[in-house]
């Protein structure tokens, strides 16, 4: 039996931040033998909301073997610790989502569980002080972590933000050197085979025709292949995800300081976002259209900006959901063309990375057997309800008094996987993590509790424990996290020093 | 409040449940019950138990001295099973740790497919230090330092069943409270005549599933063929062997965990294949699909009952512990019996898949109990996974996997299956670089074997032959 033969051609269509990750990664193909051309045309602005990451993009960064500095500087890129949530709770609340970990777990017993209690009892501080990513953003300061299992600073986790249009670019660098080659034009249309409608090549305006063998979807909210050729079809997550319009602007950096975190502030009808970069800072307000008309929504996102705007807003329309098969024929769809969650939790970009994952580790042949596409839908499916439940959770666990839309969302069914981890977490703090799941127990218990949702008990293992010993171990542990937060630089100064932006990117 | 909980069978499991509880559960009352007849509790696969390489951390973490285990149970030590008879002519061997190394984040069993490519033949077990040393007869503990080869092992332990269940016992310190006669209306009557109640009840009673018997039975017959089994005990001179072998013969496999002094066998054969033989233990593999009903959780093969052809039945059993300590206090109508039944139906379920791997995947050709298992359809969740691995040598995972994607690939690669292409990145690195990655996985290797001392010699060391 011989073996179709493998891929030879890959066409990635559009060049955005999805376009130019995957032929970053492809790339790595090319020594075998394998064209990977990327068709973009300048005419077709790219949508720069993905700005904020989370750890993982580390992850392919390195596997590309970037050199961070170097990435940060020519993408005026900065750290980022984890989230501040405003007004999300409640009108006046504040909580934050760090990366890392709370504390240590002592004697087997989950240090939530320890907290729960000692709480409970007035003998705990907040979790928040608890653990050293969160102080370290509070206080404005940064400091690489370290490998040694023994420090502190090992508990720490850190992404970026950064300008997607500057990453494209670095990335597009870095893909041209290594042999992609890049054809500027627009894509007139889609041809497809007769016998199985897969897409036998893309034609130019100008009647240039681009044949390919695989087909990489990234043309964002357009879908130009997987939709407008293939015609996959699209599930609605809007009864859940009700937010239907973002307005986003820049605006001035307010000062020298440099916040290590993003923010996101819950206004009546969504919320807005602010993503510090070296040289200025991305604002956008996500809303509900039902809510609030098109004007209110920009004027309260002018009115809550803290620097000057620096262009006039524009607007963006989508709706929360996924393509029903993101790999559909031989095609595949990276990005916004393959489902649309709103960047609360700063997933975009990972969905992208995790997209091309899966693409690297289940690459077809040419006889396209269902096995591998069937494989990259169902992973894919898993990781986009995942992290819809993670952002169903900030809106559904809401004490809001305002506006319409968190009256809405607080009563309505939620998913019953999500529905599932609320009961157990509500009762005693329980929590059990799903294969692959992509955000860590201690970023579900800093939502859940920053939300509002505190278990009704602990883990009985707690009540085992001297509590005397418990609440010293638990302030030694908040003294030394506070002190290696304190001992670290300002983070505005570690990049003057370590990463200053340049623009010959 | 749960302030009682009673535990039912003097087994192997009622007392690794004990264990468990009593320690991270000092402020309720727990009590055991004893059973009669010969201890069934984790299966009747033979007067012997085989380990996977996590029960020597549950045994420390629960207190228990491994050395005193070992000497009261004549254990010895496991590096993996070898296979026979599985794959037709050729024998393999699952072990515990990892095989080759990775190299330019392209996974080792690529490589070794891009070399097959070429035309070179590669066995993964020659690039498995436990797979060597196991072959060799050698044993010594693993090293803690990540950076040493001899890091890249773990070990099992074989132990008898009788001197596990003791050791146990008296770690926890309690007395069975009388002999079981019924169970009605949530109480248990003991054969003195005498009551008891519990908030919540453990069935360690094995398959006769003396309390949880009515909540249903799930079998897995139509893809596990083998309905009977016979326990068996050959007593034996000299050096155990540090593995444990599974051996298919015409009508099902021979299970032997070597001991000290002896072996500990178990004959699994199908009785639509095989005359009856004497002693054969009648049993239906499957699984309780609601564990946990009410006030009674049946635990170890009162729960899931599936051979053991890698020492899963333990795993099974400290995982279920601890799911269901992470889950206690449960209120009654609360979702934690549900979502337990959830998490342990599905591990119960890629266990099952494991197992059935071994049939599925089989090269005994002609002879009908294998020949039926080659080309009866097997669940879509393992169809998905031999697909995919065939297609393009990976391995999907599901929740609640007890083995990882190397285990799955050391038996299917060891049964014979190729996946049809391998990683296009393997492609991209230079045969002679391959070459060099792979002569040095081997010697070092085979540095660190020789080195090594034989099993006899660790055992005799830790005073536990002559």
């Amino acid at each position: 039996m011989t073996a179709p033969a493998p891929i030879r051609q890959i066409v990635i269509v559009g060049g955005g931040t999805a376009g130019w990750m995957a032929a970053a990664a492809l790339s790595r193909l090319v020594p075998t033998g394998v064209s990977v051309t990327l068709v973009e045309s300048e005419q077709i602005s790219t949508v720069g909301v993905g700005e904020a990451t989370i750890p993982p993009i580390r992850n392919f960064n390195a596997l590309l073997g970037l050199d961070e500095n170097d990435f940060l500087a020519k993408t005026q890129g900065t750290i980022k610790l984890g989230i501040e949530f405003l007004d999300w709770t409640r009108e006046g609340h504040r909580y934050v989502h760090p990366f890392g970990e709370f504390g240590f777990d002592i004697e087997g017993v989950k240090f939530h569980q320890i907290w729960r209690k000692l709480h409970e009892e007035g003998r705990a501080r907040e979790i928040d002080d608890y653990n050293v990513c969160a102080l370290a953003m509070t206080a404005g300061r940064y400091q690489p972590p370290v490998q040694d299992p023994g420090s502190i600073l090992s508990r720490m986790a850190y992404a970026y933000q950064f300008d997607a249009s500057l990453y494209a670019r670095y990335l597009r660098t870095y893909a041209e050197e290594r042999g992609v080659v890049r054809i500027e034009g627009k894509v007139a249309h889609v041809p497809l085979r007769a016998t199985d409608g897969f897409i036998e090549a893309v034609v130019l305006e100008g009647d240039r025709r681009i044949e390919g063998e695989l087909f990489v979807d990234c043309t964002g909210f357009r879908a130009l292949l997987i939709e407008q050729a293939l015609h996959t079809g699209w599930e609605s997550w809007s009864h859940w995800l009700q937010c239907d319009r973002a307005v986003a602007v820049t605006s001035a950096s307010p000062g020298p300081e440099i916040t290590p975190f993003t923010r996101s502030t819950a206004h009546k009808a969504g919320w807005q976002w602010r993503i510090p970069l070296q040289h200025r800072v991305g604002n956008g307000h996500v809303y509900c259209s039902a809510d609030i008309s098109d004007d209110e929504a920009r004027e309260t996102l002018l009115a809550n900006l803290d620097g000057a705007p620096l262009r006039d807003p524009f607007i963006l329309k989508f709706e929360a959901g996924r393509r029903k098969r993101a790999w559909e024929k031989n095609c595949i769809a990276l990005g916004l063309s393959s489902g649309f969650l709103e960047p609360l939790e700063s997933t975009s970009i990972h969905m992208i990375q995790a997209g091309i994952h899966k693409l690297m580790a289940l690459l077809p042949d040419t006889g396209f057997s269902p096995v591998e596409r069937d494989e990259f839908n169902r992973l894919t499916d898993t990781q986009m309800e995942q992290v819809r439940d993670f952002i169903i959770l900030h809106y559904h666990a809401n004490e809001r008094r305002d506006g319409d839309l968190w009256r809405r969302v607080r009563e309505m069914a939620i998913p019953e996987s999500l529905e599932r981890k609320l009961a157990l977490f509500r009762g005693r703090g329980r929590f059990f993590r799903y294969e692959d799941e992509l955000f860590a127990e201690s970023s579900w218990i800093a939502v859940l509790l920053g939300q509002g949702v505190i278990p009704a008990g602990w883990d009985p293992l707690v009540d085992g424990l001297d509590e005397d010993k418990l609440a010293t171990s638990l302030s030694r542990i908040h003294e030394m996290f506070a002190r290696a937060a304190r001992a670290m630089p300002r983070h505005e100064e570690w990049l003057a020093r370590n990463a200053p932006a340049r623009n010959d990117a | 409040m749960i302030a009682r909980i009673g535990i039912v069978g003097t087994g192997v499991a009622g007392w690794m449940a004990a264990l468990a509880l009593t320690r991270a559960l000092p402020r309720t009352e727990v009590f055991i019950i004893a059973t009669e007849g010969p201890d069934h509790s984790l299966g009747p696969f033979g007067p012997a138990e085989a380990s996977l390489p996590d029960f020597p951390y549950w045994l420390a973490d629960h207190g228990v001295d491994e050395r005193e285990l070992l000497h009261a149970a004549h254990g010895s030590f496991s590096l993996g099973t070898a296979c026979s008879g599985w794959a037709g002519e050729v024998d393999w061997f699952l072990p515990f740790g990892t095989i080759g190394a990775p190299l330019a984040t392209t996974a080792f069993h690529q490589l070794a497919a891009r070399l097959r490519a070429i035309g070179q033949p590669v066995r993964l077990a020659d690039f498995s230090l436990a797979a060597i040393a196991a072959a060799s007869g050698r044993f010594v503990r693993p090293s803690e330092d990540p950076r040493s080869i001899l890091s890249s092992y773990g070990y099992g332990l074989h132990l008898d069943r009788a001197g596990l269940a003791e050791t146990l016992r008296a770690a926890t310190g309690l007395r069975p409270l009388g002999s079981f006669r019924a169970f009605a209306d949530d109480e248990v009557e003991l054969q003195d005549g005498s009551r008891l109640t519990a908030d919540l009840w453990l069935d360690c009673s094995g398959p006769a599933a003396l309390l949880a018997g009515d909540s249903g039975w799930e079998s897995w017959a139509e893809w596990l063929p083998c309905n009977r089994v016979v326990e068996n005990w050959n007593p034996a001179e000299g050096i155990p062997p540090p593995y444990c072998h599974a051996g298919a013969f015409e009508a099902g496999w021979q299970r032997t965990v070597p001991l000290v002094g002896g072996q500990s066998g178990a004959l699994f054969y199908s009785s639509a294949h095989l005359p009856e033989q004497p002693n054969a233990i009648p049993i239906v593999q499957g699984h309780r699909p609601r564990a946990w009903t009410g006030k009674v959780i049946a635990l170890g093969a009162a729960a899931a009952l599936v051979e053991p052809l890698h020492g899963w039945n333990l795993a099974f059993l400290q995982n279920a512990l601890a799911r269901l300590l992470a889950l206690l206090p449960a209120a009654p109508s609360g979702p934690e019996p549900a979502e337990y039944n959830r998490l342990t139906a599905e591990e119960a379920d890629r266990v099952r898949d494991f197992a059935i791997l071994h049939y599925k995947t089989n090269g005994r050709a002609g002879e009908p109990l294998w020949d039926h298992a080659r080309t009866a359809p097997v669940p879509e969740t393992l169809q998905h996974k031999l697909d995919l691995y065939a297609s393009r040598g990976r391995v999907p995972l599901y929740d609640g996997e007890l083995f990882e994607a190397e285990d799955w690939i050391a038996v299917l690669d060891g049964q014979g299956i190729r996946p049809r292409r391998h990683d296009a990145l393997a492609d991209a690195i230079p045969e002679e670089a391959l070459a060099q990655h792979f002569g040095r996985i081997r010697s070092l290797i085979l540095d660190a074997v020789r080195a090594m001392p034989h099993h006899g010699a660790t055992l005799r060391a830790e005073g536990l032959i002559a």
